[in-house]
């Protein structure tokens, strides 16, 4: 089966698949926000080096670096209610967002961990010596200045979560990419359809990434 | 008002304090010489438990700890009956001056803000930085930034500054400015202790001089009696070579 290749035909794609980009940056957004606060609570676990959840902490940056997200989106959502009564009614959007954010929490509790760790510890000194907890010397001195060595390879993993979220259409999430899928499988013109896909991908990336160096620049002029 | 009993640390194996004991009266200026690798530093760490020490008791103020059974509590309560002045500063870099010095009042004295932000305006005004308040650390001199080190500690209602080689980081142009704070502060009776290697310092501005080495306290007394008659031939050794350099 040959064919030409069809402007016309993307063209005409972009709208359609448009209308499903609100459900990627859905996933995407409610990703990265539960990510971030998981990646969080783990960085904070293991430098403060809390006895026990340590070794917890430790062992699931371990798991979710160490295994293909699309292997633990399958177990979370096809594997899990086998044994877990409470997964069985779980929507493919809600598994796909806590898939991603379970698995992108891993990544980045390491890199702000880095960032507190990079943060001269005699200001964490100087906060204990005037009696400040070291929860408050955490949230009033350290993280402000974590948070801004971070950002930037934090954005990077909010980009590579948007790329990611194209795997929940294996979970039958209608967004961006099963559209795509869709629309090749009916009209046969995969090249067009999946060219399609990705420029519309790249187009966003770009725009968060324009994002990611204006934000990086202000965070440059603040001290 | 201090009082320090059988204080020792170790390292591992290294013994780096022995039974220190010493007691230190309320707006009584102590400063604390000595060789390198004495265990100055190490002291004045223990006093704040910034250094958690091996054995011994503290006792500042209303907080007293033993090192074998302290508690978190404890050692929150002890730090607040002191405030620590930094060989290299250790200002926070994301406040500024102001905030720097405010920091205690609002988080730890739980002070409105506004009123912790006059009180500390009032104190950087003292230590002569009036036009440096909203200025971030990274945009002020050695000095300058030594002198909200100083102003961050005096706002923290301690009953005692702790000084750990003030002004060691200087730049020699900029070593004048901070001693002044520090010789005002003692006019006003602040109560201080203070390791230093500035010798004329501690002769004009010290109570009583106490000399460490290898981890003991070899001799202490008035600044007279252990710069011009010291009684050990340590002391006498030391002092020799130190008041040569000066
Ligand atoms: N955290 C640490 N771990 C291991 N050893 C340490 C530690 N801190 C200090 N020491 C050792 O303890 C000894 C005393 O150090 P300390 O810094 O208290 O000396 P000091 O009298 O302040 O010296 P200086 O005049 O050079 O500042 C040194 O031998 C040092 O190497
Ligand atoms: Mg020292």
């Amino acid at each position: 089966m040959q064919s030409s290749f069809d402007l016309q035909y993307i063209i005409e794609l972009m709208p359609i698949l448009f209308k499903y980009l609100g459900v990627t940056m859905e996933m995407a957004l409610w990703g990265f926000l539960f990510a971030l606060i998981l990646a969080l609570g783990l960085a904070l676990v293991r430098v403060f080096k809390i006895a026990f959840i340590q070794h917890l902490a430790s062992l699931y940056i371990s798991f979710f670096r160490g295994t293909p997200l699309l292997v633990q989106l399958f177990l979370l959502y096809y594997g899990f209610p086998q044994f877990m009564p409470i997964f069985i009614g779980m929507d493919a959007f809600t598994a796909a967002i806590i898939g991603l954010s379970l698995h992108f929490s891993a990544y980045m509790a390491e890199s702000i961990r880095a960032a507190i760790l990079g943060i001269d510890k005699s200001q964490m000194e100087a906060c204990l010596s005037l009696g400040m907890t070291r929860l408050q010397a955490m949230k009033r001195v350290i993280l402000p200045q974590a948070s801004r060595v971070a950002t930037p390879s934090l954005m990077n993993y909010f980009i590579d979560m948007i790329k990611s979220t194209s795997l929940a259409f294996t979970l039958g999430v209608a967004e961006i990419m099963a559209k795509a899928q869709m629309e090749a499988a009916s009209s046969f013109k995969f090249f067009e359809s999946f060219l399609a896909v990705a420029v519309i991908y790249w187009v966003v990336v770009i725009f968060f990434t324009r994002i990611q160096h204006l934000l990086e620049k202000r965070l440059n002029k603040a001290y | 008002m201090i009082k320090v009993s059988n204080l020792s640390k170790k390292f591992g194996d290294l013994a780096v304090l022995k039974d220190i004991s010493f007691e230190v009266a309320k707006g009584e200026i102590v400063v604390i010489i000595g060789p390198s690798g004495t265990g100055k530093s190490t002291l004045l760490r223990c006093l704040n438990y910034l250094e958690t020490p091996t054995t011994g008791q503290i006792h500042i103020g209303n907080a007293t700890i033993d090192a074998v059974s302290h508690k978190v509590k404890e050692v929150t309560a002890l730090r607040q009956q002191s405030s620590f002045v930094f060989q290299n500063y250790s200002l926070f870099a994301n406040k500024t001056a102001l905030q720097n010095v405010a920091e205690s009042l609002i988080t730890v004295w739980k002070i409105p803000t506004q009123e912790a932000l006059a009180t500390a305006k009032a104190i950087l005004i003292k230590v002569g930085l009036k036009d440096k308040l909203d200025v971030y650390p990274s945009q002020l001199s050695g000095g300058q930034q030594q002198r909200v080190g100083i102003a961050r500690a005096m706002a923290a209602k301690g009953e005692v500054i702790l000084f750990d080689e003030p002004t060691s980081a200087l730049d020699p142009e900029w070593v004048d400015e901070v001693l002044a704070v520090m010789k005002q502060l003692a006019i006003e009776k602040q109560t201080m202790i203070v390791v230093t290697h500035e010798m004329q310092f501690a002769k004009e501005v010290a109570d009583r001089v106490i000399f460490m080495e290898d981890g003991f306290i070899v001799e202490q007394g008035s600044p007279k009696e252990v710069f011009d008659n010291p009684k050990h031939e340590r002391t006498k050794a030391f002092v020799k070579r130190a008041l040569k350099q000066h």
